[in-house]
């Protein structure tokens, strides 16, 4: 299947894994779990490089944010204390469903964001948390918005730069906050037809301070939907606000149809994750409707 | 073609091949012998590829052979030692575990990761673990029952490989859960 590549290269440092890429003419190709890489099978590829020396498999977690490599496994994820204390564990939760134990211990959180899939997992609660991504090219690094990295499906800003960790600030302070990660497929670790993740603050008075409700496998890129936040920040948090939100969720995706699901089953079912998501963020901020 | 070599240990035996750099180690592994390691999907959904590199299960049929550089990788052929079964394969034996068989090394090399790190499963533990094994002639009960068997082994004598002997064949029987 990959008869035609020349060279493979394990590059133990940064400068040297984009020298090697660089080299590649085009034709290079980064690879780290290989899930995305091999299944995909592209045949133009000649050399093949190596980021799994790199030393890009940690979860460091700061007091303004928690950094996580890039190669950092979806097991690594699901097992980490940090990423298991952190919004109520939802990248943990999302991590232990992107595929079976062999594919959770082969694939990268890096690798599935580079993949670009609509439908991927772990992409969706980072969109809810205002994740960043650094990257670096022969120029130096340089921090994206994870909500500016997808350009369409499998496509992003990335170029021939190399993912190097993502940032994920710490979510807001004050308390009465909670989180939620809802997914949809044929079996817990199939790919999605739908994935919801929410966040979730409402005041004393019963308001919603601050919200963040993201969708996978309903559009070209992971997305957010920021009509229907702006339609719930600042309500009271009641089943009619609820309600008008949900509904607004389905009016902003932009699902297609195909082998798993119509557009409108997503559709419909973006509204019921979503109602879902928010309902049990509440319980977990300690305000329940 | 162009060549290059890697160095790693299979199955407790330093080797060094020389392989093409595009060469994945499921199709390294049996170039080599190692026939345990069954071609399936090769897309990484089935399973029936999988070895432990350090630890851990993997779908051979995705990682570059080329990848395997320094690591340690256990195939089926090296779960039995000294010509002693490990108690896994003892009770796929025992408990019928083992219908046409393409599947089953797959599952016991799952089911091996996650006994040595993990000697006391549930039964939904057990099923998580074997997910990513598919077995097409639908025996997905059996395997479950005899790696809980096994499990009860290894938590007495370790998974250190040794056959069950008289009073542990007896505990392969022991209450099911």
């Amino acid at each position: 299947m990959f008869d035609h590549v020349e060279a493979f290269y394990r590059p133990s440092t940064i400068p040297e894994a984009l020298r090697f890429l660089a080299k590649g003419h085009g034709r290079g190709r980064f690879v780290a779990g290989g899930t995305h890489v091999v299944v995909q099978a592209d045949r133009s590829i000649r050399f093949l490089v190596d980021i799994t020396r790199l030393g890009l498999d940690y979860v460091r977690q700061g007091s303004r944010a928690c950094v996580v490599g890039a190669t950092t496994t979806m097991a690594g994820i699901e097992n980490s204390p940090a990423m298991l204390a952190l919004a109520n564990g939802i990248l943990a939760t999302a991590a232990s469903t992107s595929g079976s134990v062999q594919e959770r211990n082969m694939a990268t959180v890096g690798g599935d964001l580079a993949n670009a899939s609509p439908a991927a997992d772990i992409a969706t609660p980072l969109l809810a948390l205002d994740a960043v991504v650094v990257v670096a090219d022969a120029r130096g690094r340089r921090k994206i918005p994870l909500a500016d990295f997808f350009s369409g499906p499998h496509r992003t800003v990335l170029g021939r730069a190399l993912l190097v960790e993502i940032v994920v600030p710490a979510p807001p302070r004050g308390g009465r906050v909670g989180w939620s990660f809802q997914k949809l497929g044929r079996t817990e670790s199939d790919i999605s037809v739908v994935n919801v993740a929410a966040g979730l603050q409402v005041d004393l008075r019963g308001c919603c301070r601050w919200t963040r409700i993201a969708l996978g496998a309903v559009g070209p890129t992971p997305l957010r939907a920021r009509t229907a936040e702006s339609r719930l920040v600042g309500q009271r948090f009641d089943r009619d606000v609820l309600e008008r939100v949900c509904d607004a969720v389905a009016r902003e995706v932009r699902p297609i149809t195909d082998l798993r699901a119509s557009a409108e089953y997503r559709r419909q079912m973006s509204l019921v994750l979503t109602r879902r998501a928010l309902e049990e963020c509440a319980a977990r901020g300690g305000c329940p409707l | 073609m162009k060549t290059m070599q890697v160095c790693l240990n299979v199955n407790g035996e330093s080797k060094e091949w020389s392989i093409a750099p595009g060469d994945l180690l499921l199709d390294v592994l049996r170039r080599e012998g190692y026939f345990g390691v069954k071609r399936g999907c090769e897309a990484g959904e089935c399973g029936s590829c999988t070895v432990l590199v350090n630890g851990k299960p993997i779908n051979s049929c995705l990682m570059f052979a080329a990848q395997a550089e320094g690591r340690e990788v256990l195939t089926i052929e090296g779960v039995e030692q000294g010509g002693k079964l490990d108690p896994l394969q003892e009770a796929f034996l025992e408990y019928g575990a083992v219908q046409c068989g393409y599947c089953t090394p797959g599952m016991i090399l799952s089911a091996k990761a996650l006994l040595v790190k993990h000697p006391d499963p549930t039964e939904a533990e057990v099923r998580d673990a074997l997910a990513g094994n598919f077995c097409r002639c639908t025996g997905y009960l059996k395997p479950v029952e005899a790696v809980l068997a096994a499990a009860r082994i290894y938590r007495q004598v370790g998974p250190s490989g040794a056959r069950p002997r008289a009073k542990h064949r007896s505990a392969l029987h022991g209450k099911k859960r």
